[in-house]
């Protein structure tokens, strides 16, 4: 398996180019998946909002995090942690009381 | 859009939120006297009757406990009614002047008892009225949102962790190659920058990291790709305790045009190949998966064979590989060569009409050892250095260069069949298109003998459309 003659050649250097979203092999299911967990963060939020949920508003925080690795939009990545954040702050103000979990109550 | 479209949404929320609040805040005005006469006395009956009877108890003893009980003012404690928004928060001053009124609880005799006293020293014992749950700092009541806190920690904690072994595994398999690649590539590492500023890995993302290689014969470029774990991602980690998954490295070589001869081959374990089979377009379109590869081409247990044309097959696979692929069977996840390789299986409609570029590659695909001892897939290197040479000098015979011609040509034939209608409907909106913009740029001109001079043309045009027909049909009828 060795080579004798020396293969390399400078003539022959390519510059790298970075793919053009190739390489990324069949990722129909990938790249769903980020904007899958960002509507379940929102929903997550609005339940932790509205219904004063706090177990919905820390699961939203949870999931912004989570989605955080898998998306690339850094933009999309603010707006929900930023409304999953307020969904806990805001349940918390209303009613500093402790969480209870399900099972408790 | 969408974060802006989220802002609004959470604006909104907190409007009606507030507006919610107001009106609540409405509501409780509007039965503020129910509170006071009703909700406020039900609530405070049973602590007023035990103040009374203690107070009872203690003034009996010392005689004059009328007085007493006159001098002594009621205790005014902010009280708070426990309804279901929890936002209520009573204090009024008024509300306790009940208290001093001997009417307004039954059984309370006033202060003028005749029971003998029992303790002269005695108290008046102090009344703790229910508090609500979060005035007392108990801080054990939060164990639920010291979990949550300490998960997001944790999560942290991982991530950094996962991130710097991450960084470190590829910078250990880099200097473990860099020798060899350093020896067969004039260029290794390259950041796409004008100036290479930072020759080596180039990091995409925590868990994949990028190695350019270029300047060698029989080839364009090499990219390599160390795709890891998500070890920064503890819900990866999570998951991939479910479904072990390994650290991978990607070598996608683009060979010069007609170094090789047009086939393609794969191997692998069967459930990379099953995979790629159904995802890579021209693994799917010319090759068959071969029945027991075990016996006829002598791969190890496990591995399954994608093949063009049998002859090529069996030239690649020969001893001194099938001797690396049973020996490093571990590390090898697939091996694919192919002169007509287009990528993965495009869903979209949209470029069909054209068919996809073909380029020649060699992608190999290996696992990293799980003790990070790179030096042991060392070797792997080699085998593809050797599988492109032997790849520039490994020419078919003839059969195999007509079938491997016959395939190509029945694919593009398919291909051109299966857009024909597209096609033919594409140029048909072309023609028309461009017919109606110059029928509109005549009917702006407003020159009437320019409109109909050119309504006599595209009658004429109409009519000499229909004439060859009629004219092919009279020499079809001779």
């Amino acid at each position: 398996m060795n080579n004798h003659v020396d293969p390399r050649r400078k003539e022959k250097i390519n510059r790298y180019r970075a793919p053009k979203n190739q390489g990324q092999g069949g990722g129909a299911n990938e790249d769903m998946m980020p904007d899958y967990m960002n509507i379940l963060g929102m929903i997550f939020s609005m339940c932790g909002l509205m219904m004063k949920l706090k177990w919905c508003a820390w699961f939203a925080l949870y999931i912004s995090f989570a989605s955080s690795k898998a998306s690339d939009d850094a933009k999309q990545v603010l707006s929900s942690f930023m409304l999953s954040v307020s969904a806990v702050v805001m349940s918390y103000l209303q009613n500093p009381a402790a969480m209870t979990p399900p099972w408790a109550s | 859009m969408r974060p802006v479209f989220a802002f609004l949404l959470l604006a909104l929320i907190c409007a009606c939120q507030a507006q919610s609040d107001f009106e609540e805040g409405d509501n409780d005005n509007d039965f503020a006297e129910f509170d006071d006469e009703f909700v406020g006395s039900n609530y405070y009956t049973e602590p007023a009757a035990k103040n009374a009877e203690s107070n009872s108890a203690g003034e009996g003893a010392g005689g004059d406990s009328g007085s007493r009980e006159e001098q002594v003012p009621p205790r005014k404690q902010p009280q708070v009614v426990d309804d279901d928004d929890d936002d209520g928060l009573v204090e009024e001053d008024d509300e306790f002047e009940h208290f001093q009124d001997e009417e307004e609880f039954e059984g309370y005799d006033g202060g003028d008892a005749k029971d003998p006293p029992i303790d002269e020293q005695a108290e008046p014992k102090l009344n703790i009225p229910n508090i609500p749950l979060h005035f007392r700092t108990h801080w054990d009541s939060y164990w639920m949102e010291m979990l949550m806190v300490a998960g997001l920690l944790a999560y942290f904690a991982n991530f950094f962790a996962g991130k710097a072994k991450n960084a470190r595994l590829a910078q250990l398999w880099f200097s473990t190659h860099k020798a060899l690649l350093d020896e067969n590539f004039a260029l290794v590492g390259d950041d796409g920058k004008p100036e290479n500023e930072n020759p080596g890995l180039i990091k995409e993302s925590e868990s994949l990291y990028t190695l350019w290689c270029s300047g060698r014969t029989c080839c364009e470029g090499m990219l390599v790709e160390l795709k890891m774990i998500k070890r920064q991602d503890l819900v990866s980690l999570v998951a991939g305790l479910m479904r072990p998954q390994l650290d991978q490295v990607h070598i996608k070589i683009e060979l010069t045009r007609g170094l090789m001869d047009s086939f393609v081959f794969a191997v692998g374990t069967k459930k990379t190949i099953t995979k790629v089979f159904k995802e890579y377009t021209d693994l799917s379109k010319f090759c068959s998966l071969v029945g027991k590869p075990e016996d006829r081409y002598n791969v190890p247990n496990g591995f399954a064979v994608l093949s063009e044309v049998p002859e090529a097959t069996s030239a690649i696979l020969e001893t001194r590989i099938i001797t690396a692929l049973k020996k490093y069977q571990s590390y090898i996840d697939y091996l694919h060569i192919s002169d007509q390789f287009s990528g993965p299986i495009q869903q979209e409609e949209g470029n069909t009409l054209k068919q996809l570029e073909t380029k020649p590659v060699l992608l190999a695909g290996f696992n990293l050892p799980k003790h990070a001892e790179m030096e042991t897939i060392k070797p792997l290197l080699l085998l593809i250095f050797y599988l492109m040479e032997r790849l520039k000098t490994y020419r078919m015979s003839k059969e195999g260069k007509s079938k491997s011609d016959k395939n190509r040509q029945r694919v593009e034939e398919e291909f051109l069949k299966s857009t024909h209608a597209a096609r033919a409907e594409a140029a048909a909106q072309r023609r028309e298109d461009k017919r109606k913009q110059e029928k509109e740029r005549i009917l702006a001109d407003e020159d009437p003998e320019k409109q109909r001079r050119w309504e006599a043309k595209e009658q004429k045009r109409q009519a000499k459309k229909n004439a060859p027909k009629m004219k092919r049909l009279a020499v079809k009828s001779l």
